[in-house]
């Protein structure tokens, strides 16, 4: 069953995609309203986000695949993001992603047990002068340690 | 004495509201583009000025609006490129944090000289947050008359709208950015023909930085000569040079054009970290060829480094310390572009991965003697073979730290 | 015109023409891959990279536009080294599969690795890993580990069949082209990938292990499926033996015709050519206890027949039942003799029945030359066994359509009314047994004579393959009646080739005046 977007997300929806004279520029800013209203984007709400724009589900899945940020199966309730590129990296990342490994207990990729975490590892965030940084969903933090880390995670609910 | 063109607000508080903008002189450009000069003469100020693009490439703003035809029977479209994708990069964050009504008014000017009425910013999808702001900026500037239909009893009418990207370097690429805008995967595409006449919706379009448009107020306030002389003759104003890696005071720092690389290190970013000692810099963000500690003696302006084999690019400086492996750097040179590369074309696509695979080998300590020279083989047949400069901008780097750190990586290698 | 230099030699070509395309009117080949005439280019696969002088990078072949002037190397020291790179990187992650692949033979990595390769391999990581035969659609097999990623398939699909069963998905080296939640390549032009695909990435299943493309030989025909007369080249073996019952004819592939199919054929066409070798008619047969006949006495006996009836005033008792897979040719001939000679009334068509038409080729009407029947002069009145049966004496049938429209105890009722049937069919049916004399024919794909397609344009052909046998095309049948019945037999005489047919007809018909190319 494909799902449906609900009636404030639909009127949204309408004022995005009269931003552009042809529905199908519409595709990312929807997706990403799509993803956040589903927690994915998979067959079923490709099928949804395709009527809305008069396009085929294969082209959805075409820009879902291509692009990092649309994912095919939902994450947890904080995306941990962390930059694993080269300044960031200079100033000890790929320590504190292991640290990260470690504490959570997963491996790059996954989510924790209780869906609460998912780590992965990201290309640069363009926050090198924080170096080394991560996302949290769309927050960032910068100048990590593992204490920072730690008491970041403990604030998150 | 450094003239502050772009950051000049970046500690005023709330600035980035348009009624604090206003106070501090805001849209005062506008105002004089708009009822006192033409399209011609705006065209004309920008070309004196020598404003060069500030996203990587550094083509001349004045050249590339000129190259629009006129007399076309379709809409012209402007897009932002606020990707800023390329590593090491942060600059443009900060204008569309602290002020984005100062680009909002370059996007006015710009859009009024070459004739367009609906513009884009394409804003990286990590971004979320700025672009939220960009909105609510968007928003004021509608709401006091300076978007919209009849700017400012002008009559001209713009619309201006935020597209959010959704994690994809290669979307920075003008034609790629085209593509992502029209709801596709980011392909950048064959040149020509080029988006000046065949842009975004197969009607003409531009293309420009953040920071390249967020100058062009000032060269409308304070004129083209007056550019020239805060930078150089042939690479007027400022540049934000952000420095990152191992030093004391990594951020930005606006400085004129043909400011000393040294400096920039030393004195403004405070030098190496904690007793570090400098092994090499990348002076214009990942796609830069690297330069030893030795070579870093030079003016940072765009004939400057194309002098020095390297290029001022997105003007990111990464500094690397002695403790920093080059092995490890050049594997997360290779990750990156290998991951970031669309698949189109076959170099840049089967290349970056070959060479990342036998990076991530010599890093896991089963390199071979002919590693080296195979990866320099394989990145010449990258290099100017693509369909786009992400090929180069792969190739370059990756060739620049086995030549330059030759001896160093020889000695991962076992024998 | 444009006049530049490829190679050192002069070209002189169209303004807006490519440097690939001017390089081929001058025979020099490019090596490519993404490039097909048929779409915009690529400009992705990078192996048409060329030299122009006065140009700092190499540039693309087939999509840089000639200028005045223009100078351009195609085998220069740079561009062969290009091409060798570009070669290495599609090599590197191909899996070693020319043993078990069908392409092998016509696959342009194999192609050009000989003429621009032949180095030692310097790939020693793990080469990337995909799908490996999974089926693709009714007719397709999909080795995604071949894929060089050119996509011409996803492609057509989007611009020709607008059916957009392939996309492509993920980025960089994952890139890949591939269905969509399992649905099938299920179109009626699905078999034009496997000819798109310059790689073994896209292959037939009805082709798949048979043989191997160098065993067979590539012969020029046209399709009778229906009245689009799409141009094809059918390969077939007549040497090599792999199974048990001898096959001749592999596959059928499209051929290039701007005018009729442009660069494609539909499936019905390319794979519907199981007749040429099943249920073949291939001997005389008689019934009816007359002594065993051969092709020299058929038309004696029945230009004897016909006369016979004739004299006795009884034109009207000789009935023929034509159809539309005849030739333009054997159709004249017809009318000559039935209509224009014998003058009876009683002259009818069955044709197999309508299909659909797509809004690509495949049309409604399903043999090759019912333009040509109607250009000739024939009204076709549809056929009932009452008119056809009635107070006939000599039934001559072209073709066994009517035991696909009637059953054999019907036929069998009216058949046996008339006193002699004779039948001429490429293939066997109830009717062999209800006539009095079976003669076996040849397919078109087995004669020469020239077919009429439903926009007007008439193509001839040669035979593409043998005869079998005991056969004769109906054409010479026809010469030879017409001769025997003697009422203009100077007139038939002339006709010692399909060609010279088609040449009187252009004297009377004036839609049939061919022009010489």
């Amino acid at each position: 069953m494909s799902p449906e977007f609900s009636e404030k997300t639909k009127k949204k929806l309408e004022d995005i995609i009269a931003q552009y004279p042809q529905k199908k520029a519409a595709l990312l800013p929807v997706l990403h309203v799509a993803q956040r209203e589903f927690g994915r984007i998979a067959y079923e709400e490709e099928k949804t986000v395709a009527a809305l724009l008069d396009i085929k589900p294969i082209e959805v899945r075409e820009v879902v695949t291509f692009y990092s940020m649309f994912l095919r199966e939902p994450v947890g309730k904080y995306h941990i993001q962390i930059c694993s590129n080269l300044s960031c990296s200079i100033l000890g990342a790929e320590n504190l992603i292991e640290y990260l490994k470690e504490k959570l207990d997963i491996e790059v990729g996954e989510t924790t047990a209780d869906q609460k975490f998912t780590l992965t590892t990201v290309e640069c965030l363009g926050a090198c002068e924080h170096a080394p940084c991560m996302m949290v969903n769309f927050d960032y933090y910068g100048n990590l340690t593992q204490d920072k880390i730690d008491e970041i995670l403990d604030k998150l609910e | 004495m450094n003239e502050k063109i772009l950051s000049k607000l970046f500690d005023v508080e709330q600035a980035h509201k348009i009624d604090v903008y206003l106070e501090k002189d805001g849209y005062r450009a506008v105002r004089k583009a708009l009822t006192d000069m033409n399209a011609e003469q705006i065209l004309e100020e920008v070309k004196k000025a020598s404003l060069r693009g500030r996203g990587g490439a550094g083509f001349p703003a004045g050249v590339k609006w000129g190259f629009v035809p006129k007399g076309v029977d379709k809409p012209k479209y402007l897009c932002v490129n606020a990707d800023e994708g390329e590593p090491g990069t942060f600059k443009d964050k900060y204008i569309m944090s602290y002020n984005p009504h100062l680009l909002i008014e370059g996007i006015i000017i710009t859009s009024y000289c070459v004739g367009i009425h609906q513009a884009y910013i394409y804003i990286r999808g990590e971004y979320e947050n700025i672009a939220l702001r960009l909105e609510q900026a968007i928003a004021e500037a509608v709401d006091k008359g300076y978007l919209g239909k009849n700017i400012i009893g002008s009559g001209f009418e713009l619309n201006l709208f935020v597209h959010r990207g959704a994690g994809a370097y290669v979307c920075g690429e003008e034609t790629a950015l085209l593509e992502s805008l029209e709801g596709k995967r980011g392909n950048p595409r064959l040149k020509p023909p080029f988006p000046a006449s065949i842009g975004l919706f197969n009607c003409p379009t531009v293309i420009n930085n953040v920071e390249t448009l967020s100058n062009v107020p000032s060269i409308i306030l304070n004129g083209a000569d007056w550019f020239g002389q805060v930078g150089l003759p042939k690479d007027g104003g400022t540049r934000i040079f952000g420095v990152s890696g191992m030093v004391k005071k990594p951020g930005i720092y606006e400085l004129p054009l043909g400011s000393s690389l040294k400096e920039i290190i030393f004195d403004y970013a405070g030098g190496m970290k904690e007793g570090k000692e400098l092994k090499a810099v990348i002076p214009g963000g990942m796609s830069a060829p690297v330069l030893t500690a030795d070579e870093i003696d030079i003016k940072m302006d765009f004939d400057s480094l194309v002098e020095a084999k390297s290029m001022l690019g997105s003007a990111a400086i990464i500094v690397i310390d002695k403790d920093t492996s080059m092995l490890d750097v050049l594997r997360l040179v290779t990750k990156f572009y290998a991951h970031e590369s669309c698949g189109q074309c076959t170099p840049c696509r089967v290349g970056n991965n070959w060479i990342r695979k036998t990076v991530n080998r010599m890093a896991e300590g089963r390199g071979k003697k002919d590693d080296l020279d195979n990866i320099l083989r394989l990145a010449n047949n990258i290099l100017g073979k693509t369909l786009c400069p992400l090929g180069d901008a792969a190739a370059m780097p990756i060739i620049s730290i086995v030549q330059k750190f030759r001896q160093e990586l020889e000695s991962y290698i076992r024998n | 015109m444009v006049k530049i230099f490829i190679d050192d030699k002069p070209v002189e070509v169209e303004e807006g023409t490519t440097v690939f395309n001017a390089a081929e009117t001058a025979g020099i080949s490019i090596p490519h891959l993404c490039y097909h005439p048929a779409f915009a280019p690529e400009g992705t696969c990078r192996m048409c990279l060329v030299e122009i002088e006065g140009l700092p990078k190499l540039e693309l072949a087939c999509s840089t536009v000639v200028r005045e002037g223009m100078k351009v190397f195609t085998k220069s020291e740079k561009v062969v080294e290009a091409r060798r790179g570009v070669l290495e990187f599609l090599l590197a992650d191909h899996p070693l599969d020319c043993p078990i692949c069908d392409q092998a033979g016509d696959c342009k990595l194999q192609d050009y690795y000989e003429e621009y390769g032949l180095y030692d391999s310097h790939f020693i990581e793990v080469k990337e890993k995909r799908g490996k035969k999974t089926k693709l659609g009714p007719h397709l097999m999909h080795d995604q580990e071949r894929c060089v990623l050119c996509r011409r398939c996803v492609r057509f699909l989007k611009e020709v069949t607008k059916t957009q069963e392939m996309g492509v998905f993920e980025r960089g080296v994952h890139a890949e082209v591939n269905i969509h939640e399992g649905i099938l390549v299920d179109n009626n032009y699905s078999g034009n990938l496997a000819e798109l695909c310059p790689v073994g990435a896209i292959t037939d299943t009805d082709f798949r292990f048979k043989t191997r493309s160098w065993f067979l030989d590539k012969e020029n025909s046209i399709c009778p499926h229906c009245s689009r007369g799409c141009n094809i080249t059918i390969e077939h073996n007549t040497h090599f033996h792999r199974f048990p019952v001898p096959q001749r004819v592999y596959r059928v592939k499209s051929r290039f015709n701007p005018d009729v199919n442009g660069y494609w054929i539909c499936d019905l066409g390319r794979y519907g050519y199981s007749y040429l070798d099943e249920n073949r008619l291939d001997e005389i047969h008689v019934n009816n206890g007359i002594s065993k006949l051969d092709w020299q006495g058929i038309a004696p006996l029945l230009a004897g027949k016909i006369n016979r009836l004739r004299y006795m005033n009884k034109v009207s008792h000789i009935a023929v039942v034509l159809n539309t897979w005849l030739t333009n040719e054997e159709l004249y001939l017809a009318k000559k003799i039935f209509f224009d000679d014998i003058r009876t009334d009683k002259i009818f068509f069955v044709d197999p029945p309508q299909g659909k038409a797509d809004e690509i080729l495949l049309t409604e009407d399903r043999t090759p030359n019912r333009r040509g029947a109607q250009e000739i002069g024939f009204e076709r009145d549809s056929l009932d066994l009452e008119t056809l049966s009635e107070k006939t004496d000599l039934l001559i049938i072209f073709g066994s359509f009517l035991a696909e429209k009637f059953s054999p105890a019907e036929l069998k009722t009216h058949l046996d009314k008339i006193e002699t049937t004779i039948l001429l069919s490429s293939h066997t049916s109830e009717l062999d047994a209800l006539v009095d004399i079976a003669l076996p024919v040849p397919t078109i794909a087995e004669k020469s004579g020239s077919l009429t397609n439903c926009n007007g344009i008439v193509q001839t052909f040669a035979p593409a393959l043998e005869d079998c046998r005991d056969s004769c095309p109906e054409w010479r049948f026809l010469v030879d009646l017409g001769k025997e019945i003697g009422i203009n037999f100077k007139f038939f005489s002339q006709f010692t080739s399909t060609q010279a047919i088609l040449e009187e007809m252009g004297k009377e018909i004036a839609f049939f005046e061919m022009t010489n190319d």
